[in-house]
């Protein structure tokens, strides 16, 4: 087998490139990902307007269709809802805060999943049965019911005045807090696994610390699953807020998440409307389709047996 | 003259990848007579159990036969539709695998899986069926089968485990039977024993067997004769007695030097340079002559066949009469 | 014997609580559960020699291994090296000096080595580990260097271990193994998971090292004949205890123990001498309920009344020591 020459070539040489080269829908979810990803990330200088601009608002552009209907105004891509504001331009910003969600509250799951499954993997014994009695518990409740008490006490602890800054940390906090178990538990497993390996042995018999040994040996080993599980959680994370600010305990209406936008839009659909909700509704949509179908990819290119 | 019962013809094992088609059995011949036990030996990566499983008709994909023939009693079976194959596998051709712990279902009890093989292969009656299988178990050696067929596997041991594979192989009465590896995950005492009782339920039922193993001593023990498989290829076949005692080719010799004796003292063991090619870097010609102390002239340029050689056959162009002319 | 020994097992035992979790035990009535995985094992190693200790699947040769290192704490007994006991709370600074002269080769080519470092790599963690050397280029000429001990290219140390061979990839464990100058190493079954033809060639190794840097080896193994290669005494191990010990060609031409006969009778005959074997009956019992008295007699032919009562001492027998009655009674 000759080995490719330069590095970068082997870059692309390598099996998981190959076969998300090969894969026409990876690609398409890939590059629907990378788009909204970068719009939302650059959405104060490519909106056209800024929806939270209480100054660029006029109530005299609200409820404008998009701007291919027979009322619609150019100015407004795809119309406006029912303060004036650019449904196009919220959309943008509202993924920005749906994403900024999504990804902390990710982090936020694996960091602590990660952490916790490794040290009961690892200790086993009580500490293992504490953690994963702990696991069980929380998983007897369904993620939104976790997300709502937290979020409740998070408010009630900080008192409404303070609400809007807080609002998005403490729905990071909450979302996170609610789905680490999934890692926690499949770290473990893999933990269990490896940490009988006789690669972890030869590292005990160099007396390395177990924290050394945890970090440096056992965790590389197993953040593949986790890898797919945080890309399958981010679409979960981003609707679990759509829902929760749908619900209307989520995010003030002043920063609207997508779903934010969803509830506002959802009053005026039997009016006829629909493009309020019709559009923050297609781009989570698809956000969150896109992102499932790189989970699916991935948890298929990093599956050794597959290959 | 007895037919031939099983007939491989210049067989050819290929995987299609996206960097070229890999040959993991390049053009195989040998024959399997009634009653036969024909020894394949080779280390891992020489292609034994990809035979086997071609045989069998259970390649999976992308693997496929290549090319050549398979033939069991002169009809051809290697491009059988499956429903057909199916039919053949287990009827006709029995398989035994290495690990007795992954060949039983674990959630059926061992009479289940026995009565279920027979009701298949069979025009028995369950009843009929049921005594077949407690006849089955007392004859593989399981003391006190009335009790024991309503276990489940893993209330056997090891041992135990593998004869209720050996008894499922022989249920339906094939006249083949393709064993992988069948010892090598048993401890040492029971090896003896399961190889011991593979010999005398195959002299007893008059089945062939292909026994695909790397250790030399289960076939020393075990066939009448032996094929030493090398990268895909046979490089020596003929006689268990010849080929142990005297072998030819540089590959067998070197791997009869390289097996420790428990009876001789030697101070340093034949070793044979190297490892076994892989499938991505084949070497021109002969596979063996990056690592073969004998290599000379033509052993880069042309690949050697198997051409008779006193009671055996060698793949060796030493052997080849007036190769060293031709250089 | 004249010299210290350098490895000194005495009377070791080591007992495993395999009983199921509290919840389980309460729901269920059941009672705890216990393995004794090794017990009463005692051997020495002189400097520079090989001791092995044979057996089959639950004989206890593993823990054994495991023991002599120091990777788990025996429960009765001791483990001296180098005169230095493994288990004495009080001499902690000392054993954690001792660490660097023991080592061990595992027995599996695949998980011995963390998929994720390079060869190079691994070789390096133990010199750092002991603070061999500081600099990160004599750390990795070092690394070179072993590569190069152990018959592999230096430049190899670039790779992966999935990019080895089986037979490349015992080599890197050894390689490793070697890495923080041991004077003792424990082989795990070595060279059980490669092909034949390897296998020699890392026997050969491991003999020409031992020669080489004077090494001492506790080698493991289930197979006879490798052993007879490489060991100068044997200890042959059933179910936990050892039950036979002896030089290693007196084993192989007077065994004295009915399991050690028996181990010795399974081996296949490649001299095709056309001898007709009797293969013993029966299996390795279950070590959790080991039958009572001599542990191997409902598989011995030469079992008798105080076989299945009496447990049979480690009593010597010519140059051997053997636990068996009936060598002990003269009726073998």
């Amino acid at each position: 087998m000759t080995r490719p020459a330069g590095g970068l070539a082997a870059l692309f040489d390598n099996d998981l490139v190959h076969s998300f080269l090969h894969s026409k829908v990876t690609m398409v979810a890939a590059l629907v990902t990378l788009a909204i990803v970068l719009a939302a990330a650059f959405a104060p200088w490519i909106a056209p307007h800024d929806p939270f601009d209480l100054r660029q608002l006029s109530l005299l552009d609200s409820h404008l269709p998009p701007a291919w209907a027979p009322d619609g105004d150019r100015r407004f891509l795809l119309g406006t809802d029912d303060q004036g504001r650019d449904v196009l331009s919220a959309i943008l910003y509202g993924a920005r805060i749906s994403l900024g969600v999504g990804g902390l509250s990710v982090a936020l799951a694996a960091a602590l999943g990660i952490v916790l499954g490794l040290v009961a993997g690892y200790a086993g014994g009580a500490v293992d049965s504490l953690i994963m009695r702990a696991a069980d518990v929380q998983l007897t409740f369904p993620a939104i019911l976790i997300a709502l008490l937290i979020d409740g006490t998070m408010r009630a602890l900080s008192g409404e005045a303070r609400n809007e800054e807080t609002a998005f940390w403490v729905l990071v906090l909450s979302i996170g807090l609610s789905s680490w178990v999934q890692y926690a538990r499949t770290v473990r497993g893999s933990t269990l696994v490896e940490k009988n390996k006789d690669y972890v042995l030869a590292a005990r018999l160099i007396g390395l610390s177990p924290t050394s040994i945890l970090f440096r040996h056992v965790l590389p080993n197993v953040m593949g699953p986790v890898l797919v599980i945080a890309t399958i959680n981010f679409g979960l994370a981003i609707i679990l807020e759509a829902t929760l600010s749908f619900l209307g305990v989520g995010l003030p209406p002043t920063q609207p998440s997508l779903g934010t936008l969803i509830s506002i839009g959802n009053k005026f659909l039997f009016a006829g409307e629909w493009w309020i909700a019709i559009f923050p509704g297609a781009t989570l949509a698809g956000l969150v389709l896109a992102i499932n179908l790189l989970g699916d990819w991935l948890r298929d290119a990093l599956n050794p047996k597959l290959r | 003259m007895t037919k031939t019962l099983l007939s491989v013809r210049n067989l050819r094992i290929e995987f299609p990848t996206r960097r070229g088609t890999l040959v993991a059995v390049d053009d195989v011949s040998f024959d399997i007579m009634p009653g036969e036990v024909l020894g394949v030996v080779g280390e891992s990566g020489a292609g034994k159990s990809l035979t086997g499983t071609a045989i069998i008709g259970l390649i999976e994909p992308p693997g496929r036969i290549g090319a050549g023939e398979i033939l069991l009693n002169g009809e051809r079976i290697d491009d059988l539709p499956s429903e057909r194959m199916r039919r053949i596998r287990g009827r006709r051709i029995g398989m035994v695998f290495q690990d007795p712990l992954t060949s039983l279902n674990p959630l059926y009890r061992i009479g289940h899986q026995l009565i279920e093989t027979i009701l298949t292969h069979t025009a028995m009656d369950r009843t009929a069926a049921r005594r077949r299988a407690l006849a089955l178990l007392a004859e593989v050696g399981i003391p006190a089968p009335d009790a024991r067929i309503d276990n489940y596997p893993h209330q056997f041991s090891g041992g135990m485990r593998q004869r209720v594979v050996l008894a499922l192989a022989l249920a339906a009465n094939p006249e083949l039977i393709i064993a992988d590896e069948p010892t090598t995950a048993l401890d040492v005492s029971v090896q003896a024993q399961i190889i011991a009782l593979l010999k005398r339920l195959c002299r007893d039922h008059r089945t062939a067997v292909m026994l695909i193993t790397h250790d030399m001593g289960v076939i020393a023990e075990t066939a009448d004769r032996v094929a030493v498989m090398y990268a895909g290829r046979i490089v020596e076949i003929g006689a268990v007695r010849d080929v142990v005692k005297s072998p030819r080719h540089p590959y067998t010799i070197g791997l009869m030097g390289s097996i420790p004796k428990p009876d001789v003292d030697t101070p340093r063991l034949t070793q044979i340079p190297g490892s076994m090619p892989r499938l991505t870097a084949m070497p021109p010609g002969c596979a063996f002559h990056p690592r073969c102390p004998q290599a000379f002239a033509p052993c880069a340029a042309r690949r050697p066949n198997l051409k008779p050689h006193g009671n055996a056959e060698v793949a060796c162009w030493l052997f080849e009469p007036g190769a060293e002319t031709c250089g | 014997m004249t010299a210290d020994p350098l490895v000194d097992v005495k009377n070791v035992g080591r007992t495993f609580d395999v009983s199921k979790p509290w919840l389980n035990r309460m729901i269920e009535h059941l009672p705890r559960q216990f393995l004794a995985a090794v017990t009463g094992v005692s051997f020495s190693i002189a400097p520079r020699e090989t001791f092995a200790l044979v057996g089959e699947s639950g004989s206890g040769k593993s823990t054994v291994a495991k023991l002599a290192v120091g990777l788990i704490p025996p429960s009765a007994g001791d483990v001296v090296i180098a005169g230095v006991s493994m288990n004495d709370p009080a001499r902690r600074a000392e054993r954690r000096r001792l660490r660097r002269r023991i080592q061990m080769v595992f027995q599996d080519p695949y998980a011995s080595l963390n998929p994720r470092c390079r060869a190079a790599d691994i070789i390096a963690e133990p010199i750092r580990a002991f603070g061999l050397f500081q600099r990160r280029a004599e750390v990795a000429g070092q690394a070179h260097e072993l590569l190069r001990l152990v018959g592999l290219d230096p430049a190899d140390g670039r790779k992966y271990p999935h990019e080895f061979s089986g037979g490349q990839r015992q080599r890197v464990a050894i390689a490793r193994a070697l890495a923080s100058q041991p004077d003792f190493i424990v082989c795990d079954e070595p060279t059980s998971a490669l092909d034949v033809s390897v296998q020699a060639q890392i026997l050969n190794l491991m003999r020409d090292l031992q020669d080489r840097l004077g090494l001492t080896y506790l080698f493991i193994s289930h197979n006879l004949a490798v052993v007879r290669h490489m060991a100068r005494q044997i200890g042959v191990m059933y179910l936990g205890r050892l039950v036979e010990m002896s030089p290693t060609a007196e084993l192989f031409a007077a065994p004295r123990h009915p399991y050690t006969r028996m181990l010795l009778d399974a081996v296949p005959d490649l001299d095709m001498t056309g001898n007709p074997r009797k293969p013993v009956e029966g299996e390795v019992p279950n070590p959790i309920d080991p039958p009572k008295g001599c542990a191997f007699h409902p598989r011995c032919p030469y079992a008798n009344a105080r076989c299945r009562v009496e447990r049979p001492a480690l009593l010597a027998a010519g140059p051997a020591l053997v636990a068996c009655h009936a060598v002990e009674e003269a009726r073998l």
